[in-house]
C-alpha cells in the first residue's frame, strides 16, 4: 500500500504549505528570496555582461566613480563598471555559492553525523575525534591555508566552506541520532529483526530530515556570509563578481572615503537581504515543526 | 453540625487555547465535611485535575472559572492576590500529581520543605523553619539526616513522602492529594496509604483524594464521587458505591480492577468498549451512552442530572 | 506440563550482574505452549531485566535461555539477538504511543514485521486481517491513520497487531496495560487471552498488578530481589500463597478479599547489597512474629533457601514453608 503512504506523505506537504502561508514572517521570507532567486535567474536579461569587463566599460564611455544620477541605475565604480551589471550576476554567484556549499556541507554532515551516531562505538569515537579537530581549528587561518594551496577558484570556496562548516551539522545530527535511537519503536523494529539500514531508512532518517532540512536553511545563509567574507578578504575568484569581491573592491579602492555609496550598499543590502530572507524561512519551517516553540510560556 | 471545610457549587472550567474553548468541568457540586475524606475517581479527560488545581487557583491564566468554591469559609474565587496567598499551602495544600519530579533537584529536601513556611510566613526565622522540616521529615517515615539529601538521592516512595512533608509544612486543614500512589509500587502504596491515613487522624486534616484506581479509595476515603466528562456521574459512601455502583460507568470502573479470589472474574477481564470521551468533543446526550452496555434510545436526548439513588447516594442515568 | 512437550522458552539459572547490583540472582522459569505466565514483582525484583534478556535486550552475565529446546548464545550481543530473527516470538510494549514511530501510517507499522523477513505477496490481506483481530475494525479504515490519530488502547492493538501478523507462538509483554485507561485495560486483557484461546498463544507477561494475574494468567511467578520465590497455578499463589512474600503483598492489594494487612517496612534492598541467608528475612513477617520454632527462625538469617528448580511447578523458596511441609 504505499499509494496510501503517498497519499498521506502528500497531505502532510499540503499542510505544511499551508501553515507556512498562513505565517507573515515566512511569507516575507520567501518573497525577499523569491525576488533575488528572479534576478540571480534574469541576470542575462537585466544586465548585460559584457559591463563586468572593465575594458568594455571604458570604451562604453562610462564615467568613474559616476553616481546614480549620472549612471543609471547604481552608478559605477573605480574603473567604470556598471555597478547594477555587478549587483545582478553578483547575485549569481552569492546564490549559488551559498547553495553548493551548503548542499556539500549537509551532505559530509549528515552521513558524518548519522553513522557516528548509530554506528557508535570506536568509530563514532574516531569520527567525533575528526569533528572535533575541525571545530577546534580556527576558521579564517584554515581558509586561507587552503585558499593558498587550492587556488582561488569558486569550487575551491566551496570546497573550504564545505570543509569547515559540516562539523557543527555532525554533532547536530549526532546528538538527534542518539535521542531518536533510545526511542521505543526503534527496540520494537529490532525486536522485529530489522537490520541496521533498514533501521535507518525507516526510522532514523524520517525522524531527522526534519532537523536536516532546517539546519539547511540556516547554513544557506551562513555560506553565503562566509564566501562574502573569503571574498572580502581577496581569498575569493578574482574573475567571478561575487557581492563579497564586490565590496572588497569598494573598500580597496576607497568608496568608503569618497562616499560612493552606491558602490558598496547594493551588494551589502543584497547580502542582508538573502540572510534575512533565508532565516525567516528557516524559523518559520521550525515553528511548523515544532509548534511547542510558538506558544513559549 | 459544623459548616463544610470544602464547598463547591456549580464549578465550570474552561481552558481557552488555540482559540478554542475546551470545557474541562460542568458543573460540580460536593461538599466535604471538616475531618472528612473524598475520593474523587476518574480517568484522563474527566476534568479531576483541574478541579483539584482550581481549588487552589492554579490554573493557568485565561482560564475560565466560574461558580463558587467555599474554603475555610472563604470565598476562594474572589480573594485578592494577598488573600489568596493566605489560604494557598495554609488552609489548603495540594500534592501535584506526577510530583516526583516537581521536586527542585538542586536544593535539598529539607530546604524545599521548609520553604512554604518561609513564603507564608508561619515559621519565625530560618532556623525554626529547618527544625520544623525534620520535626516533618521523622513524621513521614523519613530519618532527619534526610533533610540534607537532594532528591535524586532518595527513592520514589521517599520522594512522595517528601512532597507529603511537603504539604504539610504550614499545617493545612484541607490536603489535596493528586494521583499521590500512581507511579509507586503495591508495598509502598500501601505504606503511603497508611501514612496518609495515620496523618488525618492526627492532624485532624480533611481529605480530598484523586486517582482512577477506585479500589484505593474504598481504603482511604469515607466518601466517594466518580467524574465523567467533567461532570460528577455517581456519588455516595465509598464502600457503598464500590460494593453496589449505580451507574453503568462506575460498574465498569469497579470492575476494571478486579476482586483476587473472585470467580467471575477469573479469566475473564472485563472492560468498555471505545475511549474516555475528550472534553472538547462531548456525544450528544448522556456522554457515556456510546460505551454503555445499558444504552437505551432515550439516552440520546438529554445529559441525565445527578438524582438519588440510595440514602445519601446519587447517580446520574436514566436508570437510577 | 506432559513430559515431551518442549517449553516455548525455558529459562535456567539465570544471572544478571551490573557490577555489585545483582538484578536477576539465580531466576528459572519455564512457559508452556498455550499458557499465560505472568511474572509479577515491585521495581527492584528484576522482572524487568529479566524479560530483557529473554527478549534479547540485555546480555545475561550467566544462565541459560532456551527457545523452542534452542539454547541462546549467550556470549556476545549479536548472538543474543538471533531471537529477534524468530518470528515465532514478539513483544508487547509498555508504552504503546512510544513503540509507535510517529511517521508511519498504521499499515506500514504492522506490515514492518512481514516486509523485514521479505515481501509475502497477501501483504495487505495479512495486515487488515492482524488488525481485525485485534479489534481494530474495519481494518482499511485504519491503514492510513498515523499514531497521534488514533487513542492509547488503538495503539496497544496496533502493536499487538504487529506482533499477531508474525503469527507468533510466544509474547513477551512487559506492562502491557500500565499506561492506558482504566476502562480500556479490560478490554486489551480480553484480547490477549482470546489469541491464547484462538490459535494457543503462549504468553509471558511482566507486570505489578496481580490483578491482571487474576484476569488472565494460568500461573504466576512471584520474584523478589532477583530471585523467582514462589511459583504456581494462579489460584493457587492468589488465593493460597505460601510464601511470606507473597503472602504480604497479597494481603495490601485493595482489591483482595478481607485479609489483614501486613504492611512490611522499608523498601525492597539495594540488589547490591542483597541480605545474607534468606534475602527477604530482615523484613519477612512470619519471621518477626516469633511464632516460628527455632530450627525454622535459626535458619533464616544464615542459610540461603535457593533458587527454585527450573521445572518446579509450584514451590516456594521459604524454610518456613518447605520444612513445615516436609513435617506435615
Amino acid at each position: 500500500m504505499n499509494s496510501i503512504a503517498m497519499q498521506r506523505r502528500r497531505a502532510t506537504a499540503a499542510r505544511v504549505w499551508r501553515q507556512f502561508r498562513d505565517s507573515r514572517q515566512g511569507m516575507i521570507g520567501l518573497g525577499v528570496l523569491g525576488v533575488f532567486v528572479l534576478i540571480a535567474l534574469a541576470a542575462p536579461l537585466l544586465a548585460d555582461i559584457r559591463e563586468l569587463n572593465p575594458v568594455f566599460a571604458r570604451s562604453s564611455g562610462n564615467p568613474q566613480w559616476g553616481s546614480p544620477e549620472v549612471f543609471a541605475p547604481l552608478g559605477t565604480d573605480h574603473i567604470r563598471r556598471s555597478v547594477w551589471a555587478q549587483f545582478v550576476w553578483g547575485s549569481r554567484v552569492s546564490l549559488f555559492v551559498g547553495l553548493a556549499a551548503t548542499i556539500l556541507t549537509i551532505l559530509i554532515g549528515s552521513v558524518v553525523g548519522i553513522v557516528s551516531g548509530f554506528v557508535g562505538g570506536k568509530i563514532d569515537g574516531f569520527l567525533m575525534r575528526i569533528t572535533e579537530w575541525f571545530l577546534v581549528i580556527p576558521f579564517l587561518p584554515l581558509a586561507i591555508v587552503l585558499a593558498s594551496i587550492l587556488g582561488r577558484s569558486v569550487w575551491n570556496i566551496i570546497f573550504v566552506i564545505g570543509i569547515t562548516s559540516w562539523p557543527s551539522t555532525a554533532r547536530l545530527l549526532r546528538a538527534q541520532v542518539l535521542t531518536v535511537k533510545q526511542r521505543l519503536f526503534v527496540d520494537r523494529a529490532r525486536s522485529l529483526g530489522a537490520g541496521g539500514p533498514h533501521i535507518v531508512a525507516h526510522h532514523i532518517l524520517p525522524n531527522v530530515s526534519g532537523l536536516i532540512l532546517a539546519n539547511a536553511t540556516l547554513a544557506v545563509p551562513i555560506s553565503i556570509l562566509t564566501e562574502t567574507t573569503l571574498s572580502f578578504l581577496g581569498l575569493g575568484d578574482p574573475s567571478s563578481a561575487s557581492w563579497g569581491k564586490t565590496l572588497e573592491e569598494a573598500f580597496v579602492n576607497g568608496a568608503m572615503v569618497r562616499n560612493a555609496w552606491w558602490y558598496f550598499l547594493p551588494a551589502g543590502l543584497g547580502i542582508l537581504a538573502v540572510v534575512l530572507a533565508f532565516t525567516l524561512i528557516g524559523r518559520t519551517l521550525e515553528d511548523i515543526a515544532n509548534p511547542r516553540l510558538r506558544r513559549g510560556r | 453540625m459544623s459548616e463544610p471545610l470544602l464547598s463547591i457549587r456549580d464549578l465550570t472550567i474552561t481552558y481557552h487555547g488555540h482559540g478554542e474553548a475546551v470545557p474541562a468541568v460542568r458543573g460540580v457540586s460536593f461538599d466535604i465535611e471538616r475531618g472528612g475524606s473524598l475520593g474523587l475517581a476518574g480517568e484522563s479527560g474527566c476534568g479531576k485535575s483541574t478541579l483539584a488545581n482550581s481549588l487552589l487557583r492554579l490554573l493557568p491564566a485565561g482560564t475560565d472559572v466560574k461558580g463558587q468554591i467555599i474554603l475555610d469559609g472563604q470565598d476562594v474565587l474572589n480573594l485578592s492576590p494577598g488573600g489568596l496567598r493566605a489560604v494557598r499551602w495554609t488552609s489548603g495544600a495540594i500534592i501535584f500529581q506526577g510530583a516526583l519530579h516537581a521536586l527542585n533537584p538542586v536544593q535539598t529536601v529539607g530546604d524545599q520543605i521548609a520553604e512554604p513556611m518561609l513564603v507564608h510566613e508561619t515559621a519565625a526565622s530560618d532556623s525554626v523553619a529547618r527544625d520544623k522540616a525534620i520535626d516533618l521529615l521523622r513524621r513521614v517515615g523519613l530519618p532527619a539526616a534526610r533533610a540534607d539529601s537532594y532528591p535524586h538521592q532518595l527513592s520514589g516512595g521517599q520522594r512522595q513522602r517528601v512532597l507529603i512533608a511537603m504539604a504539610l509544612a504550614c499545617d493545612p486543614h484541607l490536603l489535596i492529594a493528586d494521583e499521590p500512589t500512581t507511579a509507586l509500587d503495591l508495598m509502598v502504596q500501601a505504606q503511603v496509604l497508611a501514612l496518609l491515613d495515620d496523618l488525618k487522624q492526627e492532624r485532624e486534616l480533611t481529605l480530598m483524594f484523586i486517582t482512577h484506581d477506585l479500589s484505593v479509595l474504598t481504603y482511604a476515603c469515607q466518601r466517594l464521587a466518580i467524574m465523567y466528562a467533567g461532570r460528577i456521574v455517581e456519588e455516595g459512601p465509598a464502600w457503598d458505591v464500590f460494593a453496589g455502583p449505580s451507574h453503568p460507568y462506575t460498574r465498569a470502573l469497579a470492575a476494571a480492577f478486579p476482586t483476587i479470589g473472585d470467580v467471575s472474574s477469573r479469566m475473564a477481564p472485563s472492560g468498555l468498549g471505545g475511549d474516555p470521551p475528550t472534553p472538547g468533543n462531548l456525544p450528544q446526550g448522556c456522554p457515556f451512552h456510546p460505551r454503555c452496555p445499558l444504552a437505551r434510545d432515550e439516552c440520546l436526548v438529554a445529559e441525565p442530572e445527578l438524582r438519588s439513588s440510595g440514602i445519601g447516594r446519587s447517580a446520574a442515568c436514566i436508570l437510577v | 506440563m506432559h513430559p515431551g512437550v518442549t517449553p516455548l522458552v525455558e529459562v535456567e539459572d539465570l544471572h544478571v550482574h551490573f557490577g555489585a547490583a545483582r538484578a536477576v540472582d539465580g531466576a528459572s522459569l519455564q512457559v508452556a505452549p498455550g499458557e499465560v505466565l505472568a511474572l509479577v514483582g515491585e521495581s527492584g525484583s528484576g522482572k524487568t531485566t529479566l524479560i530483557r534478556a529473554i527478549q534479547g535486550l540485555q546480555k545475561p552475565t550467566s544462565g541459560e535461555i532456551r527457545v523452542e529446546g534452542t539454547p541462546v548464545d549467550n556470549r556476545s550481543r549479536r548472538q543474543i539477538q538471533m531471537i529477534f530473527h524468530n518470528p515465532a516470538v514478539q513483544m508487547v510494549f509498555q508504552d504503546p504511543t512510544g513503540a509507535l514511530n510517529p511517521r508511519q501510517t498504521i499499515y506500514e507499522i504492522v506490515a514492518e514485521g512481514l516486509r523485514i523477513h521479505g515481501q509475502p505477496k497477501d501483504e495487505a490481506e495479512r495486515v487488515a486481517q492482524a488488525l481485525s483481530r485485534a479489534g481494530l475494525r474495519p481494518p482499511e479504515r485504519f491503514f492510513q491513520f498515523y499514531p497521534h490519530e488514533i487513542s492509547g488502547g488503538q495503539r496497544q492493538r496496533v502493536v499487538i497487531a504487529g506482533a499477531m501478523v508474525m503469527e507468533p507462538r510466544l509474547l513477551l509483554a512487559d506492562e502491557p496495560v500500565a499506561s492506558l485507561d482504566a476502562s480500556i485495560r479490560g478490554e486489551i486483557l480480553a484480547l490477549m487471552r482470546h489469541l491464547v484461546d484462538d490459535v494457543g498463544l503462549a504468553i509471558l507477561v511482566v507486570t505489578h498488578d496481580l490483578g491482571l494475574a487474576w484476569n488472565i494468567a494460568d500461573r504466576v511467578a512471584v520474584m523478589y530481589l532477583g530471585r523467582i520465590v514462589e511459583t504456581g497455578p494462579t489460584e493457587q499463589i492468589l488465593d493460597d500463597p505460601k510464601h511470606p512474600y507473597t503472602r504480604a503483598l497479597l494481603s495490601v492489594v485493595p482489591e483482595t478479599r478481607e485479609m489483614e494487612q501486613q504492611i512490611l517496612v522499608g523498601e525492597i534492598p539495594d540488589p547490591a547489597r542483597i541480605p545474607e541467608g534468606c534475602r527477604f528475612h530482615p523484613r519477612c513477617p512470619l519471621l518477626q512474629s516469633g511464632t516460628l520454632p527455632a530450627e525454622i527462625s535459626g535458619r533464616c538469617p544464615t542459610d540461603d533457601p535457593g533458587p527454585l528448580a527450573v521445572g518446579a511447578t509450584s514451590a516456594a523458596a521459604c524454610w518456613a514453608v518447605s520444612m513445615l511441609a516436609a513435617d506435615g
